[in-house]
């Protein structure tokens, strides 16, 4: 409950999210080599990492791959909320720069039995971009 | 290839969230060829899946199962089952809790089985007759992460009945299912999981209860049931293993109680144990027909593994397994499988059918 409430008052205008659906090798958002990239990989019941670092107020990159069923990726009090495309059909990406704190992520897509499992936090902090 | 993209921008207070309710499931139809019997044509499974949101902190799940197509009063058919119905209050990544009928965090399969998920037509014999699947109770716990990628559960739920354990099936008929269960005394069940290596899931499980209620004057059977898991899943490889174990204390004064009630000595043990190592590979991969593998799994699973003092096993009951199938997934969710079952056991009287199977399974 603290965590959740500390997280949106950091939550300070933050950002730009862009998602990007492609068919094609998710290496792809390789090419800005300036946003610092994180990948997730999706799968009943967990996401890999479940626990992310970033710096604080600076752009990042986070690739998201599903290993069966559509997920969801939906960062909890803000309006990220993408879907996870299925296996083998490509990545969602989310560029978001994230006010020092921490955010929890989620599935927002019912995925099986253990869906309200998938559960992770994203953890913004100074010290982390250095 | 892009194929699209959107932006969105917040520069103020995050958006209240709006309460949301989801339906979704699971389905497999299965054809059974035992051996020196008729095929059976079963449509196995029937789920849906209702989640509701009443906010970001306090989630609704249910799970509802028809299982074999066909329900009827007083005989012996197909079963409904709530498998699922409970409230989650998330209140951090560390501790959250949960109460209602929830399944037990026992083994891979429990909490696990899409059928896209799992190799095989049919689960496997040690998450039937030694972990007995699908295990669900009504009760209530916690459960959360810590770390990168530590995670537990421990709940308190309704017991096993024990007046139900048989020496074949195991505990399999003693799951009270939610169905004004007795809790005179709650039994407790945990798992920690650890999933912090990308594709690899270290898992393992704890369940203990009382479960000698349904006799009067009353005496304890305790049981226990302990298991650990190992899956790794990377690109086309998917590797599982799981061993699990059951111990169930005062056998003899079981056996002799129930001797007296039904007027067969049912020979239950005083253990039960059962593992399996599994091997899948996906030969084709991201095609457009589809992805295709092949898996092998042996297990070996005994619901007499110990026997209390003065009853012997029958040697039948000891048994092993090799299942070697493929599956071909057309797409993502929906999975048709093909596999054969050698079964054998130490008995030189009793011979354990083999089978062959096929079946389709989707998630929708």
């Amino acid at each position: 409950m603290v965590v959740l409430r500390r997280a949106r008052l950091r939550f300070t205008a933050v950002a730009l999210v862009t998602l990007v659906a492609s068919l094609a090798a998710p290496t792809a958002q390789d090419a800005d080599d300036a946003v610092r990239t994180v990948r997730v990989s999706a799968e009943r019941f967990t996401f890999t990492p479940s626990e992310i670092r970033v710096p604080a107020d600076v752009p990042v990159r986070i690739e998201l791959k599903s290993e069966d069923t559509d997920h969801g990726f939906r960062i909890v009090g803000t309006d990220v909320d993408v879907v996870i495309p299925k296996r083998s059909r490509g990545a969602a990406v989310v560029t978001v720069t994230l006010a020092e704190g921490e955010y929890t992520f989620e599935c927002s897509q019912i995925c099986g039995a253990g869906h309200a499992f998938m559960r992770g936090v994203i953890i913004a902090s100074a010290e982390d971009g250095e | 290839m892009l194929l699209g993209a959107t932006a969105a921008a917040q520069t103020g207070s995050p958006p209240a969230p709006e309460p949301r309710t989801g339906i979704s499931g699971y389905m497999e139809a299965h054809y059974n060829k035992p051996e020196f019997e008729d095929g059976r044509l079963d449509f196995h499974r029937f789920v849906l899946l209702v989640t509701h949101s009443f906010s970001d902190r306090l989630r609704f799940v249910g799970e509802l199962e028809l299982e074999h197509a066909f329900v009827e009063g007083l005989e012996e058919a197909g079963e409904l089952e709530l498998e699922q119905a409970y409230v989650d209050f998330l209140l951090d990544r560390s501790f959250n809790v949960r109460a209602g009928m929830m399944l037990m965090p026992v083994g891979i399969i429990n909490e696990r089985h899409e059928p896209p998920v799992f190799y095989g037509v049919e689960r496997p014999f040690v998450d039937t007759v030694i972990v007995p699947t699908t295990w669900f109770e009504v009760g209530a716990g916690v459960h959360g992460e810590v770390g990168r990628g530590l995670r537990y559960r421990a709940f308190l739920t309704a017991p096993l009945n024990a007046a139900e354990f048989s020496a074949e099936e195991g505990l399999r008929d003693g799951r009270q299912k939610g169905a004004e269960a007795n809790a005179g005394r709650l039994a407790a069940t945990g798992r920690v999981e650890l999933v912090s290596i990308p594709g690899l899931t270290l898992g393992a499980s704890l369940w203990s209860g009382k479960s000698g209620f349904e006799f009067r004057p009353r005496f304890d059977v305790n049981v226990h049931v302990a298991e650990a898991d190992a899956r790794y899943a990377r690109d086309r490889l998917e590797l599982r293993g799981q061993f699990a174990q059951v111990w169930i204390d005062n056998a003899a004064t079981l056996n002799q109680a129930l001797a007296f009630r039904i007027g067969v000595d049912p020979n239950l043990p005083s253990a039960m144990r059962g593992f399996y190592a599994e091997g899948g590979y996906r030969f084709i991969s991201g095609a457009r027909i589809g992805d295709v593998g092949a898996f092998a799994r042996y297990e070996n699973f005994d619901t007499q593994f110990r026997m209390p003092d003065g009853y012997l096993p029958l040697r039948a009951f000891d048994r092993d397994a090799l299942v070697v199938g493929a599956t071909y997934w057309p797409e993502p969710d929906i999975a048709i499988k093909a596999d054969v079952s050698w079964v054998r056991n130490r008995s030189s009287v009793i011979e354990a059918p083999n089978s062959w199977n096929l079946g389709i399974g989707w998630w929708f």
